[in-house]
């Protein structure tokens, strides 16, 4: 079942045109990343998408309502954590999240039972008492991710969630973004800067001034708009050189080995040549290079 | 309901848990407290003493005190009710600086509801802050004398607390559409702490100044609230004065301080006499009012 569907999604500043005739849906449960790099309309369609900002043009759909007609039912079932942090410095974080809890009607007894549910696995015990403020990034972002789920909202927006986070509090907050996954089944609207928070999507779509470059499976993206590479432990000879040129013209020698790209299938190639290439190592294309093919830049 | 009432808690959390902002609001009130303690009393009793020649050995020198020292309390109300609830309501420029209204306006809350919700918390803290004043206030001044108040009297300044919140929230929600950083809302607070004083007129009564100047001062609604507050607080003890002196100067003495300490205000060369000062707040309140619903329904739609 599709839980967002957005159609021709238009979105226009005066002149400058933020998100231009963009289309897509996601799937319920699934895990959905937006890439691009900074201005290309990530943020802004999220904005739409959350009711936030008006749309020019087009049509969205979030579980089965329209968005501009039924935007009270799409905000009570959608939950976002916001690039910078949206909390009151001078709240403690158990003001904070009561506080928010009640904008959603929500009585002090549901709000406390919903994060008694989260705190424990978010390691937020300790830090229930204190000042916003006072909070490391880390901190922040899980008080962040518990304020989104307060509500227990069927969609997750998460818009960078990880930027700027040490190791451990990105491993953190990921774990638990797999949890709402495998647990409660929610789907998570993801926007990231790290390609590698991508390799878990169920789908991608790549975002470049405010238009769609390509989406699909990261595996699709990586078979379709990347070369991938042998590795082939070999000295270097001239006879070696005229031998890999049946697969491929783009080639190069570093230290020990061959580097050579390919696109395709090379199944066949090493099978028919497994006594010649006996040492060997396959590397795919990355979201990277998915990225920096399409866009021409690196995020 | 509950989402109105939590966001409104929210607001007035903000406002009392931060100390520094608390203590920031009430500037203008501690200076004219300072002040008063430095120079201004006396100024003002030696001015009230020269302006009763003749009248020296009638007139009780503790009622010319108290009403020095009712003047003072007027002038830290007047200047409590401009700066408490502007400081309140900075948190608006805050929320659309750091993007909290976008999470605000993610939620289910009506945009009717976030509006009214930080024009309500303003006028609570700003009615709680000053209320707190004028009891603490009261109960001062009822140990060092006598101000001959009555409960209508004291039920009347809690009344002008009420009228004096309401009013200058009116008028600053509309103010805080203005400002684009938190940056230029404390500029122009420090601005309105040093201006507030003089326009009130809790350092220098507003009658030493030019028409012009008097007319621009009492066009805000605020001076018309510190004159309402001397009327209720101090006719009684310019009454006892008056009884005192026992019509020896067909009353010239009072009115004269009444004239001098602006319990009427002037605009456009005109005094305004009874409760037009009350009519007057009252009606510059509808008409922000008016205002500030037309440019927040402008401004405060999904863009």
């Amino acid at each position: 079942m599709e839980v967002i569907q957005v159609s021709h999604l238009t979105k226009k500043y005066k002149e400058h045109l933020a998100v231009s005739d963009i289309s897509f849906s996601v799937e319920e449960g699934e895990l959905f990343a937006f890439l691009g790099e900074n201005g290309a309309g990530k943020s802004t369609t999220i904005n739409i998408l959350c009711t936030i900002l008006e749309k020019t043009s087009g049509e969205v759909r979030i579980c089965g309502h329209t968005l501009g007609k039924d935007d009270d039912f799409i905000r009570s079932r959608i939950g976002i954590v916001f690039q910078n942090s949206v909390l009151d410095n001078k709240l403690t974080v158990k003001e904070n999240l009561y506080t928010r809890g009640s904008y959603y009607g929500l009585s002090k007894a549901q709000i406390k039972e919903r994060l008694d549910a989260v705190s424990e696995k978010l390691q937020m015990q300790e830090i229930w008492n204190r000042r916003y403020e006072k909070l490391s990034g880390g901190q922040r972002r899980r008080v962040d991710i518990m304020r989104a789920l307060i509500h227990e909202p069927k969609i997750l927006f998460l818009d960078e969630p990880t930027t700027g986070l040490d190791p451990k509090s990105r491993k953190l907050v990921w774990e638990y973004i797999n949890y709402l996954r495998r647990e409660k089944g929610m789907t998570i609207f993801l926007t990231t800067h790290y390609m590698e928070e991508t390799r878990d999507a169920d789908h991608v779509v790549i975002l470049d001034k405010g238009q769609i470059r390509c989406q699909g499976t990261p595996a699709f993206l990586k078979t379709n708009y990347t070369s991938s590479k042998l590795v082939w432990y070999a000295q270097k000879s001239g006879d070696n050189e005229n031998f890999i040129r049946k697969l491929s013209e783009k080639f190069s020698y570093d230290v020990d080995h061959y580097n050579v790209s390919f696109d395709g299938n090379i199944t066949e190639f090493l099978y028919e040549h497994r006594d010649r290439i006996t040492d060997y190592e396959i590397i795919k294309g990355s979201m990277d290079d998915v990225f920096l093919n399409l866009t021409g830049k690196e995020l | 309901m509950r989402g109105f009432i939590g966001f409104t808690k929210r607001n007035l959390s903000i406002y009392f848990k931060d100390r520094q902002s608390v203590i920031f609001s009430l500037l203008t009130s501690i200076i004219v407290f300072v002040l008063y303690l430095l120079f201004l009393k006396s100024t003002f009793v030696d001015a009230i003493e020269g302006a009763m020649q003749g009248l020296e050995e009638i007139v009780h020198a503790t009622d010319i005190e108290m009403f020095a020292n009712g003047l003072l309390l007027t002038g830290i109300l007047g200047s409590a009710m401009i700066t408490v609830p502007f400081n309140c309501l900075s948190t608006i420029v805050k929320d659309r600086e750091n993007k909290i209204d976008y999470d605000i306006s993610a939620t289910p809350l009506k945009r009717w509801q976030i509006i009214l919700s930080y024009f309500l918390a303003s006028t609570i803290s700003a009615i709680v802050m000053t209320g707190i004043i004028l009891t603490v206030g009261l109960v001062v001044l009822s140990n060092m004398g006598d101000l001959y108040m009555d409960a209508i009297d004291i039920l009347a300044a809690y009344g002008v607390i009420l009228l004096g919140s309401v009013s200058a929230t009116a008028f600053f929600m509309i103010l805080m559409l203005f400002f684009k950083s938190s940056e230029a809302s404390g500029a122009f607070f420090g601005m309105l702490s040093a201006a507030a004083g003089f326009v009130i007129g809790a350092y220098i009564p507003i009658s030493q100044f030019s028409d012009g100047v008097q007319t621009a001062c009492n066009l805000f609604p605020a001076s018309h609230v510190t004159a309402l507050f001397r009327q209720v607080l101090l006719t009684g003890v310019l009454g006892e004065i008056d009884a005192t002196i026992g019509g020896l100067d067909n009353g010239i003495f009072v009115e004269e301080l009444k004239h001098t300490f602006t319990f009427q205000a002037k605009l456009f060369g005109e005094s305004f006499h009874g409760d037009w000062s009350a009519w007057y707040i009252a009606g510059a309140t509808i008409v922000c009012l008016i205002v500030m619903i037309v440019l927040y329904a402008r401004t405060y739609k999904r863009k």
